[in-house]
């Protein structure tokens, strides 16, 4: 897993690690079972703060993503997967609501946002972004 | 954790001729935690690693290292810390082996072993002469030399001024790995962008004095930044809705970095009718709004040269618009 930080971002560094933890686990390239890297590993790899990222392990423990293997570390557990799927779509969502709002106060209308989705995702239709997840 | 600070400094003040390079400075970094120290050029960054390493007196004050005070232990400070220079002095006729080698008699056992694990890690050459090295090269062999040892506390003057980003992220990966081992990082950097990344605490130096300690968390949590538009550029607007840290006006447009929003205030903006934005601002922009803070202030001009270090791009996000 290759971790993707934006420091000066609103998002704090240990969220955004949750969130790519479960993007990565609902897109398959952390599969049932497998083990994370270790908060260390991660860290370095990363080049962050190992309290962040033991602090994203917790949370995804929390959250029923991870559990403790005795001895060897954390693993994604077996309900990992839809639980990530579901809450995919929820992270969506948050961002598209962001993006919404501020297209609304920039006096866009409703029928042109439409429009714009509907052209948008035509057009990712068409290269290849879709399939992969 | 333990209970007993690292790193010490009591009420520290130094003065060189007529600079004034520390005022009253007190600060304690907990174990196991990499705390930045940030500033302008001449803000006080060496002068307050020089008086913990006990290579200068402090003209009032009490600097201490692992429990040891500064002043009468430098010798025993400098052997149980990791010290990485802004400009390492190598012997350069010597072999990169050589080098680590002769730092070992100065170290329990133990040192040279561990010196070549890391210069190989590295990618070094142990045969090379270090007159030999690229500037990156050689900072890697002074950032070995400070880890052979395994000290408990590493401090890095301006490591990765002057590298390229490859060797910077080199570099900063062995520091989060110093740190998670569970061992204390004291790091000056101009680089706010890597700070950011790695850092646990952040230490803000303003021509010598200390204008903020605290956990960067809660430092980029609590302030945020209030940028609104007036319909005219004296028009009256409603109170602001938490403590303000600084502002700037051009015409119209105000931008105000505030401290501890208060939400329940936005309702008197909105029925004013007057559009604001409420933005998460990155470390960066914290800093350069407190240096240009203090330039407004008319305290001289020393923040130019600051802002060319840190650079132009801003990375702030839009969290809220009204």
């Amino acid at each position: 897993m290759q971790l993707h930080i934006e420091p000066a971002g609103s998002i704090p560094i240990y969220e955004q690690i949750v969130r790519q933890v479960k993007f990565a686990v609902s897109n398959g390239a952390l599969q049932v079972g497998e083990h994370v890297p270790s908060v260390r590993e991660l860290a370095a790899q990363g080049a962050v703060n190992p309290n962040t990222v033991a602090r994203a392990y917790r949370e995804l423990q929390a959250a029923g993503i991870l559990t403790s293997i005795r001895g060897t570390g954390l693993a994604v557990t077996p309900e990992a997967l839809q639980l990530c799927r579901n809450q995919r779509l929820e992270l969506v969502r948050e961002r598209l609501r962001s993006v919404l709002e501020e297209a609304l106060l920039n006096q866009i209308q409703p029928d042109e946002l439409r429009q714009l989705l509907e052209a948008e995702l035509e057009r990712l239709s068409h290269s290849n972004l879709t399939g992969t997840l | 954790m333990s209970a007993r600070p690292i790193v010490s400094l009591q009420q520290v003040s130094k003065r060189f001729r007529n600079v004034q390079a520390l005022r009253n400075v007190s600060l304690e970094i907990p174990s196991g935690v990499i705390c930045a120290l940030l500033g302008a050029n001449g803000a006080g960054k060496s002068t307050t690693i020089r008086c913990l390493l006990g290579l200068e007196r402090p003209d009032s004050g009490i600097c201490s290292i692992l429990g040891l005070e500064s002043q009468k232990y430098s010798r025993e400070i400098r052997q149980k810390i990791g010290y990485v220079a802004e400009k390492p002095a190598l012997y350069d006729w010597m072999t990169v082996e050589e080098t680590g080698w002769f730092a070992a008699g100065f170290y329990p056992p133990g040192y040279q072993a561990e010196f070549t694990r890391h210069v190989r890690g590295f990618g070094l050459n142990p045969h090379q002469r270090v007159s030999e090295l690229s500037k990156g090269s050689r900072a890697k062999v002074a950032l070995s030399l400070a880890l052979s040892h395994n000290p408990r506390l590493l401090i890095l003057d301006e490591p990765t001024s002057g590298l390229d980003p490859l060797v910077r992220r080199e570099f900063l990966s062995s520091m989060v790995d110093v740190a998670g081992q569970g061992r204390t990082v004291l790091l000056c950097s101009h680089q706010v962008h890597e700070v950011e990344r790695i850092a646990d605490l952040v230490a803000i130096l303003l021509q010598g004095e200390l204008v903020c300690f605290e956990r960067l968390e809660d430092l980029k949590q609590q302030v945020r930044e209030f940028v609104f538009t007036l319909p005219m550029p004296t028009a009256a607007y409603p109170e602001l809705p938490g403590t303000v840290l600084s502002s700037t006006a051009a015409g119209c447009e105000h931008s105000v970095m505030l401290r501890n929003l208060e939400e329940f205030r936005l309702s008197a903006w909105q029925a004013a009718g007057i559009p604001f934005q409420v933005r998460h601002p990155g470390l960066e922009e914290i800093l350069l709004s407190l240096l240009r803070e203090r330039r407004e202030r008319g305290e001289t001009g020393f923040v130019s040269q600051f802002e060319a270090d840190v650079g132009a791009d801003s990375g702030g996000e839009v969290e809220q618009i009204v």
